[in-house]
């Protein structure tokens, strides 16, 4: 099977971030960039699938040189090859655009390996800007099915079998292939690269692949465009209730709670 | 500063961190209180080959140089210390086959360690700590194989190893040149583990008897010629005793890193108690201390990939981080006042962790006398 897996590189979603003072930009100084940890379950996933059945993963990210790390990592833990997909044209486009970009991309290694990829990976979501846009983005640009939150995936005679995780429950949906699948949280971890792995990932080519290079692709005119950027309110300090007797207490909570209208 | 090392090093060791952070350091507490050998934790580590460093590159290890391979034990160390010692003691237990082993025996030693082994060094005795040469353990020639009875003590890795290399007297009247070095496999018939030691700290490490009773082995695995077996040994532990300075190394590192943590957060009249000069001469001084351990370590780690005799450097800096990493875990209990001696804090175990580097593969004093010997010369 030929499986393709597109990754984002994020800030560490472990570190508090701040805006700059008197900006709407986010200080990322001394952040360190990793990859969306959904991309990561989306790679495990994609790998597991790959050890069964068999076939072989490319890894592509679109962003500046820096963003190879993230290809390089992907490459210690499954990714049989990656790509890098930048040109100073597609910084700040915005989830549309970064689809269009990556559609383009996808034809052209398609067409560079005579042979078309089964199933691409996308995480859910990217823990930066969390719009979780880009994986059904990219499936209507290549004119694929897709399936979202996966937690599962199984190969069957005509296609996959994908598990679903829902708001309630779970939901087992067949899909033909090629199609797009989103990865949410599995319930296993994405494996750790080991050293020997890490160190021949080091060794292995990372093209780039340019705006001219997929054929004069450009992100085209936003379809979303960010109103404000500003940081949670902190939290206030809460109200405590001591009254004489317990029952006391919720009865005065409830009247609060009923006062300020949330019940 | 840390140490210098490799690019594709430095790309390991946010690796190694990573691991370290997520699977050993918060793990290891629980098994401190138990004692009980975290089986799941090594298979991790061994799936992602950290057991394997120091096997060398033509019997398929990694090919990092000494000190690529420090950096990576210091941070196991910081994490866990057991933890260390174990990886580190497996690396002890294969040097005897690796300075004077067959090609045969080098080959099926990290062989075991690849497919997920541990090595086991054992030599001392109840009666043969620092007298190492006092051992009663016997090999005799039986035709095409030796016959090895006697019960070794504190082997680190004693109860999980997959290889031991023993010493065992071969000629009792000829004292230290009467000993010779044997290679054992796990699960020989005769080759069986005893008592196991409820230690003070590293109790994520396995330290116990190991006991031959007519356990019989191959006169193929002799290890070098019979009556070098003390000359090996004696080598074998020169190497191993730098790898214990780096692993003492991360004890202090690790101590000085929650004693900042900690006097940053501790409030005590109205500020920081870190703000107090007291205490950054504290931190400094155990900067001090830990920087020289550390450049000591890789400064014998480099001698000895240079070829270049090592064993006074290494000595040294098994003795100086050792002694530093119980001052530096000492000094940051201090600094976190009656919490430091709580055990819900971190800093007690680096204390109880941090002694046993004093006293094993050659205590301190024996370390004295090394240093002492290649500084004077005979007269």
């Amino acid at each position: 099977m030929e499986i393709l897996v597109c990754l984002k590189q994020v800030p560490d979603d472990s570190v508090e971030l701040h805006l700059k003072p008197g900006t709407q930009e986010v200080n990322l100084e001394g952040v360190t960039p990793v990859v969306n940890a959904f991309d990561t379950y989306a790679l495990e996933m994609a790998t597991r699938l790959k050890e069964a059945v068999g076939g072989s993963i490319t890894a592509i990210t679109i962003g500046p040189e820096g963003a190879k790390d993230a290809v390089k990592t992907c490459l210690a833990v499954g990714a049989n090859q990656g790509f890098l997909i930048t040109d100073p044209s597609f910084e700040g486009s915005d989830t549309l655009g970064k689809s269009k970009i990556l559609a383009a991309a996808i034809r052209k290694l398609e067409a560079d390996a005579g042979k078309p990829f089964d199933l691409i990976f996308c995480g859910r979501e990217a823990t930066d800007k969390a719009s979780g846009q880009v994986g059904p983005q990219l499936a209507e640009a290549l004119g694929v099915g897709v399936v979202t939150d996966l937690v599962d995936i199984q190969q069957t005679g005509t296609g996959v079998q994908a598990k679903q995780e829902t708001e309630e429950g779970y939901r087992l949906v067949d899909a033909p292939l090629p199609c797009v699948v989103t990865v949410n949280k599995p319930p296993y971890d994405p494996r750790y690269p080991t050293i020997k792995s890490k160190l021949a990932a080091r060794k292995m080519p990372i093209p780039a692949l340019d705006a001219a290079g997929l054929g004069g692709v450009a992100p085209g005119a936003a379809g979303s465009h960010v109103v404000k950027v500003y940081e949670p309110a902190k939290r206030q300090a809460g109200v405590k209730l001591k009254e004489e007797t317990c029952e006391e207490t919720v009865a005065k909570a409830i009247t609060m709670m009923a006062d300020a209208k949330v019940l | 500063m840390a140490y210098l090392i490799s690019e594709e090093a430095q790309e390991l060791l946010g690796a190694v961190k990573e691991f370290c952070e997520k699977e050993v350091k918060e793990q290891c507490k629980e098994y401190d209180r138990s004692g009980e050998w975290p089986k799941e934790i090594y298979d991790k580590a061994i799936e992602m080959q950290l057991h394997m460093l120091e096997v060398p590159e033509e019997y398929g290890g990694m090919g990092l140089s000494r000190v690529d391979v420090a950096a990576l034990f210091e941070e196991m160390a910081k994490a866990d210390a057991g933890f260390a010692t174990t990886i580190s003691a497996s690396g002890l237990g294969t040097k005897p086959v690796l300075i004077a082993g067959s090609e045969e025996l080098k080959k099926r030693a990290c062989q075991l360690i690849v497919d997920g082994g541990f090595g086991a060094f054992c030599l001392t005795e109840p009666g043969a700590g620092s007298d190492a040469g006092a051992g009663k353990t016997t090999a005799v020639k039986d035709g095409d194989s030796y016959i090895l009875n006697g019960r070794k003590c504190f082997i680190t890795n004693g109860g999980i190893a997959s290889f031991y290399c023993v010493t065992a007297m071969t000629d009792k009247s000829a004292g230290v040149k009467g000993m010779s070095m044997f290679f054992v496999e796990a699960g020989t018939p005769g080759l069986s583990t005893g008592h196991e030691e409820d230690k003070m700290g590293i109790r994520t490490s396995n330290t116990c008897d190991v006991v031959f009773e007519d356990c019989r082995i191959p006169a193929s695995n002799l290890i070098g010629a019979e009556g070098k077996g003390f000359s090996i040994a004696m080598q074998t532990l020169d190497q191993a005793r730098t790898w214990m300075g780096c692993v003492a190394t991360g004890i202090a590192q690790r101590a000085m890193e929650e004693a900042i943590a900690y006097g940053k957060e501790r409030i005590q009249f109205g500020k920081p108690v870190l703000k107090n000069q007291a205490l950054q001469f504290k931190v400094a001084d155990m900067a001090i201390k830990i920087e020289t351990a550390r450049q000591m370590v890789a400064h014998s780690l480099t001698l000895m990939d240079q070829g270049l005799p090592y064993s006074k450097e290494s000595a040294i800096a098994k003795c100086y981080a050792s002694d530093i990493a119980m001052e530096v875990a000492s000094e940051a209990i201090q600094m976190f006042g009656g919490y430091g001696y709580s055990r819900e804090y971190p800093v007690e175990k680096l204390l109880r962790d941090a002694k046993i580097f004093q006293i094993f593969e050659g205590t301190n004093e024996v370390q004295r006398i090394v240093v002492a010997n290649n500084t004077i010369g005979k007269f």
